[in-house]
This record gives C-alpha cells, structure tokens and sequence, in this order.
C-alpha cells in the first residue's frame, strides 16, 4: 500500500526584492484560437460569473447557472451557447451576444460591469464566438498545475509583493495567468492581496496563506512577516529544550524574530495539568504537595501520575463522543448509551488509535450489542458515513464535493463518491431509525449488494481512497477493511497528523491547523515541520494518546506563561506564549462540584457521576446548557461553543441552584464555618481549592480581616467568598 | 405551562440560553474581519424598530382562522362559520372575533405556500427563509441558516443592558443563530409571567438574597479578582471578553429600566386581563414590555397547533382566547404610539389538510399537515391596515392567487427592520450565504 499525501507544496524562500507592476495579457488576436476550458472558462471566473452569489450559484441568476467556479466545463458550455434560446451567444452578430453585452453592461446586467468593452477579456470571448464556439480546440493542452512565484517569502511591514501564477499543461508549455488567478489570503489583517496577486504586508507581525486559484487548480504563498527589530541567534539557542517540540517552536518564532514568554509558576502548570489532562481541578491537598515538593522532575511525574487517572479517560472520550455521538432521538436510547460504552471502555484501555479507528470504521453486529454500530445507525447512507470518516480521521471536508468541486482544493465529485463507495455495501437488518423513538434494534454486517452512482455521470463508482491506493478484490467481504487499513496505516501521515493537531489544539488551545479537521494544502500549518514530527512521533509510539498528551504536556513550549513579553503580545498562533482559555462546560460543573462539596445528581445516571461521564447531552443540565454542550439537533452536531457570554456571567452569579448548594447545610463552606479552623488555615483551604494555589500575604490578610471581625458570620463570610472567587476569571479560566 | 407536544412527541425543553453579543471574545485578526464584513450595509430604510414574532408551532388551520371557506363542501367547511371583518367581503372564522372588527390595523397574507410537509423542515423554511439543505424527518430538529430573530441580533444589535433577542418559553427549532454563533443565540425566559412567583432566570437575585449582600459580595469580588489582564489589545486575551459579560450581566440586574422589562407586576390589573390571565396573554405583554424596553427581536413560543384530532372542540376552547391576546397587544402598541414602529407577525409552520380526516386509532376528527396554503398576521412597523395580499382556492387546497414564498415572507420582515435581504453572510468557514435567496419582499406590505 503506497500512500503519499500530496498536501506538501514546494516550499523556497524568496525575499522580495521590490514591486512590479500587474502584467497585462496581450489581446488575443483573432488569428489565435480561443480554447473554451482553458481561455474563456477562466474569465468567467476570474470576473466572479461563476461565483457562488452570482450565476454559480445553484438556481443561477436570471435564469442563467453556471457551474460553480467553473468546475464543469460541459455543463457550462451547453448554458452558454444551447441555453437562452440562443441569445446568449449570436453567431451572425457576436457583438450582439448577451454574453457581451451583459459583463460590459450595454443592457441592464443584475451584476453590473465586469469588465470594459475594448478589454482583452473582451476580444477574447468576442473571438471564441468568430471562431465558432467551439468546445474544445483541437490538440488544446490540458492544465496540469498551477505554480505560484514566489511560494513562500518574507516581507517587512507595510511592504507589498507582486505573485506571479503560472499555469503548466501537459505539452510542456507554460502559460501566466497571474491576470486570470484568483488570490485570497486566509489573514488579511497580516498580509492582503488585491485582485491582481499583489500582496500588501499589514502592520501585525505574523503569517498569511495567500491561495491563488486558476481553473480547478491551487497554489499557495506562504508570506511570514517578522517583527521589525531582529533577535540575536543566541538568544535562540539558549532556549531550554525538553523534547523536539521546542525545538520546532522556538525555530517558527526565530522566523518571526519573537522571544517566548517565561516558564509560568509550578502552581500555573499544577491547575492546567490537571485541567488539560484529566478534566478536573486540583484536590487542596494535590496542592499542598505539589507546591511543596523539592523533586527537580516534579512536572513530569505529575504529568505522569495524572495519565493513569480515570479521569483522563472520561475526559478524553468526552471529547470523541462530542464528535461521534449522535441524537438518541434519532438512533434510539439503547443505541446511544452503547455507542457512547463503547468509546469510554476504549478510552479506559487505552487502547491504540489505529486499533479504535479500525474496529469503528468496520463495525459490524447488532446495536444492543456492539455499540460501534450506532455509527451506521445514524448515517445511513454511503455519502453521509463518507463525509464524517473522511474529515475526522484524515481531516478532509468532502461535504463541498458532494455536489460541486471543492472551492479550494482538489476534490472533485469523483473523489467524493469513489470514497463513499467504501460504504456502498453495507448489510442492514431489523429496524431502522423511525424518530423521535428509534428504540429497536439493528444489525450491520457485509452486505453484497449496493453500489453509489456518481450524481451527474450516473456511472457506478468503484472504492477510492482520497490518496494512494486501497484496493477492493473480488474477494473482499466488506470494502470496509479494506478502507480501515488505508485509513490506519503507517504512512497515511494525515490519518496520525489530524489526531496530533486536535490533541495539540485542545492543550495549546490552537490548533497547528485550524479548523482542526480541514487539512489542506490551501490551508497550511502554522508549523507544519512540528506537525509532521508529532504525527510521527505519535505514530511511532503505537497511537498512543497517553504518550502524545505526555509529549505535550513535557515540552517547555507547554509550560509557558500565558503573560505577554514586549515581542509577543501579537503572537496568537506560534506558541509564544500560553493561550488563555474557558474551561469547557463539564470541567466547570465538576469543579463547581468539588468546591461546593454538594454533589450534582443528573437524570439516569447514578449518584457520584461526574459531568463528564454523562452519556448524552439530553440529559438536562441548565449549567452545561449554559456553558456550551453540543447540541444534537444543530448541524452540525458537534459544535461546541469555547466563547463567553452573558448568560454565562449571570448564571454564575445568580443561578438558585449554585445559590443553594453554597449555602447548603452540608456544603464545604458549611462545614469549614464549624470547624475550629484559624483564618489563615481557611484562607488557604479557600484558595487552594478554588484556584489550587496558596494565598499571598494580602489575600491571608484580607480574609482575616473578614472572618476575624467582631460580629462576623463564618458561615456566611465563606460562602460570600466562594461565590466571589467563582465570580472570578482566575476560576473560570485555564491560565 | 403544560409542555406542548406535536404530533411526533417531541418537545424541545433545553434549549441553548446564550446572550449578547459582541466583538469580543474573538481573536484581533477576526474581529478586524467582521468589521470589515459589516462596512458596506446600505441597507433599505427602516419602517420597524422591533419584531414581536407569535409562532403558532405545530402549524395552525388556515380553515378555522384566517381563511374560511363557506362554499366548500362540509367535509372541507368544517364545524365553524364565517363572520365578516372590517374590509367588507373578507371573512375570518367565527372565533377570530376582536381580529376580524380591527381588520383595519393589520394585513392577511393568505398565499403563502411551500413544500415542507414536516414540522422540522416546516419551521426551519418560515423562521429562517431557507428551505433545509437535506431532509428534515418530523423529530428532526436540524438547523442550516440562522433564525429571522439571530440575524436582528446581529444586525441591529442591543440598545441597552437588554439582550437583543428574546424567545419565549423556549426556542423555536430553528431559531437559533446556526453560523452566526452562540453570540447572537436567543435569551430564553422559560418561566410562566401568568404566574404569581414569575422571574427571568438568573436575572434577578437568588430568593434569599439580599440586595446589600450582593453588593458586599461584588465589591469583595473586585478584591479578590487579582489575574492579570492582556491590555494589549492584540494578545485578544478572552478574560477581557468575560470582563464585558460580567459588566453587562451586573448592569442587567442592577438596571432599574431592564428589571423594570422584566417586572409584569408593574402592569395594571386591567392591562393585564386585557391580555388575557393565560400564560399565553401575558406573554404577549411581556413582550411588549420587552420591546417598549428596547429589544428589537421578541418570539412568543405558542405551541400546541398539531390539531390531528379533536380539532374543533379543541379551538373552540383555545381560538377565543388567543384572538382577544393577540388583538389585545395589537391594540395596546397602537395606543401607545408603538404600532408604527413596531412589527407584529403571527404564523405556524403550514397550513392544514382542507379535507377533514380522522387518523387511525383516533376516534375524532382533524386536520393534518398541509404547506400549500397558510394565512399569516402581519400588522405594524409600515404595514398598510386592513390588506389583503393573495388567496386560496374555493375549498382552501392552495395559495392560487399572487403565490408567495417563505423566501417573500421572511424577505418583507429584513426589509421593514432596514436589513437588505439579499446581503451574503459568510460562515466561518468561508462559504457564501445569501440572506435569503429570493430577497424579494412582498410590495403589498412595505
């Protein structure tokens, strides 16, 4: 099995050496002929025709469609001249062809003018339609790639750079089309680029992806702008170094001439471990010891002591099932509660993410019994298991291939359905989904019959993967292994980076791609040289999340201070610093818990069940409602909010129920007020438990000088500062 | 309040709560991006400030309401008459009473039609003006475009502490925001206001909490809050975000004007049985109260429209009570010199079956799904009184005259709130959206 991404562009540095002005194409002289697919196709999208607001768009514009972005040469070719009853294009009369008149607004045109009369674009389709309109010019070459010139380069701020985007077609000949291109930048604030490929560095230190697109092919140029003042090398190399991922870290931010911020304090680091790691907060006394260990490797045995906790489990199969579990409405109760079984016991084991992947993928049995199933329970058709498996395991949104070739990659309908096709035969017996009760049960299993057609062609597809080769014999049973093995295989470096890039975003709070699922070449990493060490580092350390997370959590980068230095403020997507964020709803409600020390009892699920441990997000809870839990009826599913809002402010400020679980009788306040305990031994149990850190100097004082006043409620002075410190950022926030 | 279920059983009782929006939270270089997003809005001029939107969930007889039709035959008819109305020849069923004599104040758009038979797929088409991307099943609550009520959010934002988007008692299932974000989500106010102990959820204080106590505990909150904050604006530190939500939160509950929104109490004993003493009525006051208090975006959830069985006892209970609330709101802004600026529609999400049926294993008869004809209220906010756009046919199968879409529908609400309804959103992702794809709005009513 041979698999080689083809996401990796050409990489070659170029430093600007000034600006040029845009080319202009010489007019096409009418002696020249005109080529439908490779002339005129890509005017009509270069002057946003074929735009999806305008004639792309899937009931087209004035009753004139077009196929979006001109992916569809043929469909666009009987519009054009079959279509209209003929006026669009005017063989006795070209200049009298709607197609002329409408883009230079000689009549009334919903889209304005496009382009002038007199225009090289002009002559251009005015000569197509001398010539014949023909669809295709004999022995016309055929696009093979698109370059862009320079692929990556450096630029200081404020300064601009001229792209020049070369077309290569399979007799060899070149083509400049920087004219025709479309350029789009994915940080506009960081670097811009106008119509004609011209970039315009802006004021902010960072990186940009400019795409430029011509006809159904990409390219990208990488643009880094530095801070002004550079840093001396030096200062690089006397950088600690934990593990290799430092070394990628400091070497991206030595391009952008940015120090990282200081290692943040042991009690910073004990509450994101934890927080990170196994999705709670630190016990007072886990503080207590932490704090007072002298041990030099303290860090990373607490690293490793967190990896062992069920906690860790729980809170990482939160996540997939977040990603993977579906609306019990829908698939039924049964199924779900299995489903989301089947994941946690996974988790539990530890088991490798290759083996998880595959035994999902080619699930086969009876929902009551296999709840990997569930899956196919839910997406019932090959199109709908496609899409999920292709972006979860490999990072590749196929949904816009499903009915018109992906904007901005390569993915056509053909790769679309070839995938599908892995999901064709997929056996199904007992009851199918029948909402809002679904409670019977299903069997999966390989099936022989069922194939997928391809939606315009109406040719049955045969199983292909995205990239390499994965082949289904006559005697395959179920295409699914088949698929299973490619997707899981050692050198599908996407299957191992999608999972190394989510498992770093939820730790870094950013991803090296963002979105985390969308990997393409149109889309770069913000470090793809620590992305590719981290897949491999995963993949050769048996898939194992533990050592991944492990890795992450060891290296200095992890360990950063989330305070800016006088470089980095500006660095949102380096690591230069660590990246605040919420802490997500069912680690707060958890936390809420252990603070309170009034237990939270949810719907169907026994008593000491924590938040994440819940089985479906239909079990009512107002607070992780607030906070943010996916809901299953949004599309998608699995969307979970990381923003604050007001409702959450208001919530924690004047919700009943946390009103009345911190003034319950047998709450931790409660039972701190009847101790015997002095002001400062309360003070700190205080502390420690909410922000698992020991009070300064001022805070003992402060809280002394409200529990030692002369007619001081205890009880109350401590619940008045419980609901303070929930109140507080420094709760609510992972530092 | 009696949870309301459609034929399907489902109800929809946790819904996302999530308040106003903002430009924060976000990182620098997105925050430049929606300011850029939001620089060219030449929009149409505004004739409404604010939209109560009464959603009849579950999909109201167009039969016995708005559309009767005396000269089909009985099995169609049905058991109710016909009244006359302020516009003489037009004819509403016979419990719409106060409606049909104030005719004059509002308009009916009787030729509305689409092809989404399902409630999902039905309530997903006229709250948000897009027909759902992929089969929506009956229990299906899927979400592709944001709510009618999301994008008002956004676009108009909120004038005070109020949030800018209120649904009540829950949301609808499409009206959430969908791509905007969780930002520009609907505050719910799930708690009854016909109730004695009426409260907005963690609005006000805690029952047992004094007001001096919550005073002590924030200002030993600014004590005790010692993290320190990014002040450069570029490091897009999220606790400055969190800062704004506390503020805005604390000024909601300590702002008399929003406490006062919220109060009902304030209302006099005869305002209040004007409206009608059902949780339904008060609803519609307190949506009043909530747009007198500046929130441009107000659903009245009123569930329960699924009249499969036992239709006309049924409405003859209930029609007599929402036909007093509604006039009764419509009324009560016109005399308060709101009606002009203010948008008041009422919909479900289809028409009914024109021929009466009784459903196997029901002993009685009524109604079913039906999306090729539906009456909808629009009055207020520049809407010509006493209009009459379309019609259906003699026995009520089909909008057949000036046929409109939901597209035209949701299209006139954007353009009498000043929103073009033709403008392209872009989801996070990059991909265009049209507003609403046919941003056409229906001339008779603007």
């Amino acid at each position: 099995m041979a698999i080689t991404s083809s996401l990796v562009m050409d990489q070659g540095v170029s430093v600007a050496q000034g600006t040029e002005p845009p080319p202009v194409q010489k007019p096409v002289h009418s002696q020249q002929p005109v080529d439908f697919e490779n002339d005129l196709q890509p005017v009509l999208t270069r002057f946003g025709c074929t735009s999806g607001p305008c004639h792309g768009k899937a009931r087209g514009q004035g009753g004139f469609q077009l196929s979006l972005l001109g992916f569809d040469a043929n469909f666009d070719y009987e519009a054009i001249t079959k279509e209209g009853r003929g006026r669009r294009v005017f063989a006795a009369a070209p200049e009298r062809s709607l197609l002329l008149m409408k883009p230079v607004a000689e009549v009334a045109h919903g889209g304005g003018k496009r382009f002038e009369k007199g225009s090289p674009e002009y002559h251009l389709i005015l000569n197509w339609i001398k010539q014949g309109m023909g669809r295709k010019v004999p022995d016309a070459p055929s696009l093979q790639k698109i370059t862009v010139t320079p692929a990556a380069t450096i630029l200081r701020n404020n300064e601009t750079l001229q792209l020049t985007a070369t077309a290569h077609y399979n007799n060899g000949t070149t083509r400049d089309v920087t004219r025709l291109a479309a350029f789009q930048s994915n940080e506009s604030p960081i670097a811009n680029v106008d119509e004609y490929g011209l970039v315009s560095a802006g004021t902010i230190t960072g990186d940009a992806a400019i795409m430029v697109r011509f006809s159904d092919q990409m390219a990208v140029c990488e643009v880094t702008i530095p801070r002004p003042e550079p840093v001396p090398p030096a200062m690089y190399a006397a950088l600690p170094r934990s593990n290799f991922i430092d070394e990628h870290v400091w070497a991206k931010l030595e391009r952008l001439h940015i120090l990282p911020s200081d290692l943040c304090s042991d009690e910073t680091f004990l509450r994101r471990a934890t927080t990170d790691i196994c999705g709670r907060i630190p016990l007072p006394q886990e503080v207590a010891e932490f704090l007072d260990s002298k041990s030099p490797g303290k860090r990373s045995e607490l690293v490793d002591r967190l990896l062992l906790e069920p906690d860790f489990a729980d809170h990482w199969a939160n996540k997939w099932m977040d990603l993977l579990r579906p609306n019990p409405y829908r698939v039924g109760i049964k199924s779900v509660m299995n489903y989301d079984h089947w994941i946690r016991e996974r988790f539990h084991q530890r088991m490798p993410w290759n083996q998880f992947v595959k035994e999902l993928v080619a699930a086969r049995g009876s929902t009551f019994r296999n709840g990997a199933v569930t899956l196919f329970r839910d997406r019932r058709t090959p199109d709908e298991v496609g899409t999920l498996v292709s972006q979860l395991f490999v990072g590749v949104r196929l949904e816009c291939a499903k009915c018109h070739h992906h904007p901005f990659e390569k993915w056509s309908q053909d790769d679309f359905y070839g995938f599908a096709a892995y999901f064709a035969k997929i056996g199904r017996k007992g009851t199918g989904v029948s909402p809002p009760i679904s409670g019977s049960e299903e069997f999966f299993f390989a099936g022989s019959s069922g194939s997928v057609q391809h939606p315009v062609t109406g040719a049955t597809m045969q199983p292909k993967p995205l990239f390499g080769t994965a082949e289904v014999t006559a005697d395959t049973s179920d295409p699914r292994d088949v698929l299973a093995e490619w997707l899981t295989s050692p050198d599908n470096q996407l299957f191992v980076q999608v999972m190394a890039n989510r498992v770093w975003a939820d730790m870094m709070n950013r991803g090296l791609v963002e979105p985390v699922d969308d990997f393409r070449a149109t889309n770069p990493a913000s470090n793809q040289p620590l992305l590719d060490a981290l897949g491999n580092h995963f993949r050769d350390s048996g898939f194992s999340l533990t050592e991944l997370v492990r890795i992450i959590a060891n290296s200095h980068a992890y360990q950063l201070s989330s305070l800016t230095n006088e470089h980095n403020a500006v660095d949102t997507r380096n690591y230069s610093r660590h990246y605040r964020s919420r802490l997500r709803a069912e680690v707060l409600l958890d936390a809420f818990e252990d603070i309170s020390g009034i237990p939270q009892s949810y719907g169907a699920m026994p008593a000491g069940t924590s938040a994440k441990q819940i089985w479906t997000h239909r079990t009512t809870s107002l607070f992780l409602d607030t906070f943010g839990r996916p809901d299953p009826n949004q599309d998608p599913p699995c969307e979970r909010v990381p923003d604050s809002t007001v409702v959450q402010s208001l919530h924690l400020m004047n919700s009943e129920k946390i009103h009345s679980d911190l003034l319950n009788k047998n709450s931790h306040a409660a039972k701190l007020a009847e101790s015997n305990q002095t002001s400062t031994d309360i003070a700190k149990e205080l502390y420690r438990r909410v922000y698992a850190r020991n009070p300064r100097q001022d805070e003992l004082i402060l809280v002394a000088e409200l529990l030692d006043a002369k007619d001081a409620n205890r009880k109350q002075v401590i619940e008045d500062l419980m609901w303070a410190m929930l109140n507080t950022p420094e709760f609510v926030f992972q530092d | 309040m009696a949870r309301q279920r459609n034929c399907e059983g489902t109800t929809r009782r946790d819904c996302l709560q999530f308040g106003i929006g903002a430009l924060l939270g976000t990182g620098l270089v997105d925050s430049l991006r929606v300011l850029g997003d939001s620089k060219n809005t030449g929009g149409p001029k505004a004739t409404a400030k604010r939209c109560i939107l009464i959603w009849m969930d579950g999909g109201p007889s167009h039969f016995e309401t708005f559309d009767p039709k005396p000269d089909a035959p009985t099995e169609f008819r049905g058991e109710f008459s016909p009244i006359n109305t302020a516009v003489p020849g037009t004819l509403f069923s016979e419990h719409m009473v106060k409606l049909a004599a104030s005719l004059d104040d509002f308009a009916m758009i009787r030729s509305i039609r689409h092809n989404q038979g399902n409630h999902g797929a039905g309530n997903h088409y006229m709250m948000t003006g897009s027909p759902p991307r992929i089969p929506v099943g009956c229990g299906a609550f899927v979400s592709f475009h944001p709510s009618m009520g999301s994008v008002v959010a956004k676009e108009l934002g909120n004038n005070n502490a109020l949030p800018p988007y209120f649904s009540m008692p829950q949301m609808s299932r499409s009206g959430g925001p969908n791509f905007l974000g969780a930002r520009y989500a609907p505050f719910v106010v799930a708690d009854d206001p016909n109730k004695q102990s009426f409260k907005v959820r963690d609005v006000a204080l805690p029952k047992d909490l004094a007001t001096t106590r919550f005073d002590q505990r924030t200002d030993l909150r600014s004590k005790i809050d010692k993290m320190v904050r990014l002040n450069d604006e570029a490091a897009a530190d999220p606790v400055a975000a969190f800062d704004q939500y506390f503020e805005q939160g604390y000024n909601l509950v300590t702002s008399p004007e929003a406490q006062a929104a919220f109060n009902i109490n304030q209302e006099s004993d005869a305002t209040r049985d004007r409206y009608g003493r059902d949780s339904f009525g008060q609803r519609c006051l307190l949506a009043r109260r909530l747009v007198e208090g500046g929130v441009p975006f107000v659903t009245v959830y009123d569930g329960g429209w699924d009249h499969h069985q036992n239709i006309f006892p049924t409405l003859r209970k209930r029609l007599p009570e929402w036909d007093n609330s509604v006039a009764a709101l419509i009324q009560d802004l016109k005399e308060r010199g709101l009606l002009d600026s203010t948008l008041v529609v009422a919909l479900g999400e289809f028409g009914r079956t024109p021929k009466i049926s009784t459903l196997s294993g029901q002993k009685t008869p009524g109604r079913d799904h039906w999306a090729n004809a539906m009456s909808v209220l629009m009055a207020g906010g520049g809407t010509p009184g006493g209009t009459v756009v379309g019609a259906t046919d003699r026995k009520g199968f089909s909008a057949v005259d000036r046929v409109l879409s939901p597209e035209n529908f949701v299209s006139t609400i954007y353009h009498k709130l000043g929103i073009d309804p033709g403008k392209v959103l872009y989801t996070p992702q990059g991909r265009p959206a049209h507003l609403v794809s046919d941003a056409t709005p229906i001339r008779e009513l603007v």
